[in-house]
């Protein structure tokens, strides 16, 4: 961050009771925000949202919650959509940059504490504020398929299957029931769209969902198209 | 006289089957006037990696003491070794990064790359001094007189050595192209990298 | 005193240049040591436009002064999925730049959700080269398909730009230009255009000792429908194959010391050369020990 001649303040200072109350609050801001799933299954990785437009009015196509962050990498968000697209920028070059040094991609893990150590950033400089958002990062390297979250405070982890925003703690429960260490990426994918649906307010159909899968066998991330969401849905 | 022949040297690397060789003669000198005999420009990264530096003999320390510095790093962070082919990467953008000012260095490495089935591949590369990747099929030569290194090369290796006569062609090589170059030689160390065992052996040479 | 952020910024790829061992090396050269050249590819590459979409071709020969380097370098570099871009001039240059620009275009098209342009990736190559004024010594053939269709451009290395139909670029270039001269013609098929790159490739190969060895063609027919044809013609095989067994006996080399080590397959390795075994004998009182 700039510290040049003029004072900057940390906004995330310490309370007495030791809490950095900026990143509870941040933390507050994913908990209203949409649901997120991930699930890691034997051979790939399934990511999902919801993605709930305040209006029917809206363009739903020109809102992209799941984005690709590298060729085997993808990552979605629950909180703040703006505060998401500015970390999805910097994790996108992050993982350029180590292509450009080592010419191998970025193993999921590098790019995770890439942007995790960009989040902690903004915990401890100065005129900025956390980011409101947590993030659930899907990718494929050498070593196997990874699930990650990451938070605001900039500490990160891996999960065999996680849920962040809204409703997360029945979801977490509905997947603690149903996960197992042999999952399937289909099943998997079934598994996540039934968790969504499980505290779904409203109908849920192809457009009010955004889901991206990584599988082991291909090393690619890829969006669903709502044609293949719509024939999963079908099934549940 | 170019500042590449400054120090004088000859380092030599060469693809086995399942394993690779790695040679470098050992003298310093400063042009005509022999300095030491013992002079290190084969350094290992890790058990599955080493790197030749002909040029600047300056350079040559720096640059180890700063590709060490990075590998150590990137080996913390990431818990596991550069692959060679990452590692000259890594050393050819660093190169790059001087394009217009750049150190007095030829880098060659030998290496084998561990796959997930947990054989190995080997590799051999270079780069020029601004960091221009060439890994040939077979060998790469670099030094004071690659002319005299690139003959004996080109006539004696041939592809799928095993360890022993991998060494026994790569020996003769560096023997006679140092043999042809007046700033180079006075000791000759050869490295045979195989998935269970280095082998360093230091050659007799003529020491004129 | 370096400070720890200086540390982290070191290990961060660099961007751009550093020119910190300028002052060192000028002094070196008024020494009156000369400065070394890097490799170069003489090279000849060339670009047609046919029927449906772009050929490129390349010789594989890198050089370093009049010694051959490589025998069997690859100067077809990807840019994007759609677009390939051949390079001549300074090899550690041309490779550099088109990777630097590949990069550049893959965040764009992450950023935009749109196939690249390859007008794009010719505006941002032209910028860079017209940044460093020349001294970044790539001259380039760029080629590919988009939603406007072929595309092929010539880039020089100050960063003037051509668009025509068929192009030469690198020390080659008269030669392939004279085979393009005489055979090219508007429309062509798929088979003419790859047979006449091959043909004015060959040319600079057999013609200008800065080009050799074998012949690269990359067809470009759209986004994702590329065919890299790597060593498309192997025109000069060496004429002979040393056979086994191997005629240096074993123990041809006097060995004068030998060390193994074995290796533990799979530990990651920390290494510090300097690291020196701890002094285990009591110091003697009465000053610092020595040795």
């Amino acid at each position: 961050m700039s510290m040049g001649t003029r004072y900057s303040f940390s906004l995330t200072t310490f309370s007495p009771s030791g809490k950095l109350l900026q990143i509870e609050y941040a933390l507050n801001a994913v908990s209203q925000g949409a649901t997120t799933i991930g699930i890691k299954a034997a051979n790939g990785v399934v990511i999902a949202t919801e993605k709930k437009m305040p209006s029917l009015l809206i363009e739903a196509e020109s809102v992209e919650k799941v984005a690709m962050l590298n060729e085997a990498t993808g990552v979605t968000y629950a909180g703040m959509g703006p505060d998401f697209k500015v970390l999805l920028r910097k994790g996108r070059k992050a993982a350029q940059a180590y292509y450009r040094t080592y010419l191998e991609a970025s193993p999921t893990q590098e790019t995770v504490r890439e942007l995790a150590s960009v989040m902690q950033e903004y915990t401890q400089s100065g005129g900025v504020r956390p980011f409101g958002v947590s993030l659930l990062v899907a990718g494929c390297d050498e070593t196997g398929p990874h699930l990650f979250q990451v938070d605001p405070s900039g500490s990160y982890w891996a999960w065999k299957a996680a849920a962040i925003g809204k409703n997360y703690i029945s979801a977490r429960k509905f997947l603690e029931k149903r996960y197992t260490e042999d999952l399937d990426l289909e099943d998997a994918v079934h598994t996540a769209l039934l968790t969504l649906k499980d505290g779904f307010d409203g109908e849920m159909d192809e457009t009010n969902i955004e889901v991206g899968v990584v599988d082991v066998e291909t090393g690619k991330f890829r969006l669903l198209s709502e044609d293949v969401i719509r024939e999963h849905l079908g099934n549940l | 006289m170019s500042i590449m022949t400054y120090n004088g040297a000859a380092i030599i690397a060469m693809k086995g089957k399942d394993c690779v060789a790695i040679a470098s003669d050992t003298r310093l000198g400063i042009q005509a006037m022999t300095v030491a005999t013992d002079f290190q420009k084969v350094f290992k990264i890790h058990d599955y990696l080493y790197l030749g530096m002909a040029g600047l003999a300056t350079d040559v320390q720096t640059l180890d003491a700063l590709f060490q510095f990075k590998h150590n790093m990137f080996a913390l962070r990431e818990n596991r070794n550069m692959s060679p082919s990452a590692f000259l990467a890594m050393v050819s953008s660093t190169l790059y990064s001087k394009r217009f000012g750049p150190y007095f260095v030829e880098p060659v490495v030998a290496g084998l790359t561990v796959k997930p089935d947990g054989s190995v591949e080997p590799y051999v590369g270079g780069t020029d001094l601004i960091g221009c990747i060439s890994s040939p099929d077979g060998f790469a030569v670099s030094g004071t007189m690659s002319e005299a290194l690139y003959g004996p090369c080109e006539s004696m290796y041939k592809p799928d050595l095993e360890p022993e006569d991998l060494f026994e062609t790569i020996s003769q090589c560096m023997l006679a192209g140092v043999d042809r170059d007046a700033v180079s030689g006075w000791g000759v160390v050869v490295h045979i990298i195989t998935k269970d065992e280095v082998i360093t052996r230091h050659l007799k040479n003529r020491m004129d | 005193m370096a400070s720890m952020n200086d540390v982290v910024q070191s290990l961060k790829p660099a961007g751009g240049f550093e020119f910190d061992l300028c002052a060192r090396n000028n002094m070196l050269k008024q020494m009156g040591l000369k400065a070394p050249k890097a490799t170069s590819t003489g090279t000849t590459i060339v670009g047609l436009v046919y029927k449906d979409g772009v050929v490129l071709g390349a010789d594989t020969r890198a050089t370093g002064d009049t010694t051959v380097e490589d025998k069997n370098c690859e100067k077809i570099h990807y840019i994007a999925p759609n677009v390939y871009c051949c390079g001549a001039g300074t090899a550690a240059d041309t490779e550099n730049t088109t990777a630097l620009i590949s990069s550049q275009l893959e965040l764009h098209r992450l950023a935009t959700g749109r196939h690249s342009r390859v007008v794009t990736a010719l505006t941002l190559l032209k910028r860079m080269l017209f940044r460093y004024q020349g001294h970044v010594s790539a001259a380039l053939v760029l080629g590919g398909v988009d939603l406007n269709g072929p595309h092929l451009y010539t880039i020089y290395p100050h960063g003037s730009t051509d668009e025509l139909p068929y192009v030469t670029m690198g020390s080659g270039s008269l030669a392939a230009m004279g085979v393009f001269e005489a055979g090219w013609k508007e429309n062509m098929s798929e088979d003419e255009a790859v047979d006449l790159v091959a043909a004015a490739i060959r040319a600079g190969i057999f013609n200008d000792l800065g080009s050799g060895s074998n012949v690269d063609v990359t067809i470009i027919r759209g986004v994702d429908d590329v065919e890299v044809r790597r060593g498309y013609q192997i025109l000069n095989p060496r004429p002979y194959a040393r056979v086994r067994p191997n005629d240096l006996t074993r123990g041809t080399t006097t060995i004068l010391s030998e060390t193994r080590t074995p290796i533990h397959a799979g530990h990651v390795e920390y290494t510090n050369e300097d690291a020196v075994d701890m002094e285990t004998s009591p110091v003697e009182s009465g000053g610092p020990s020595s040795s």
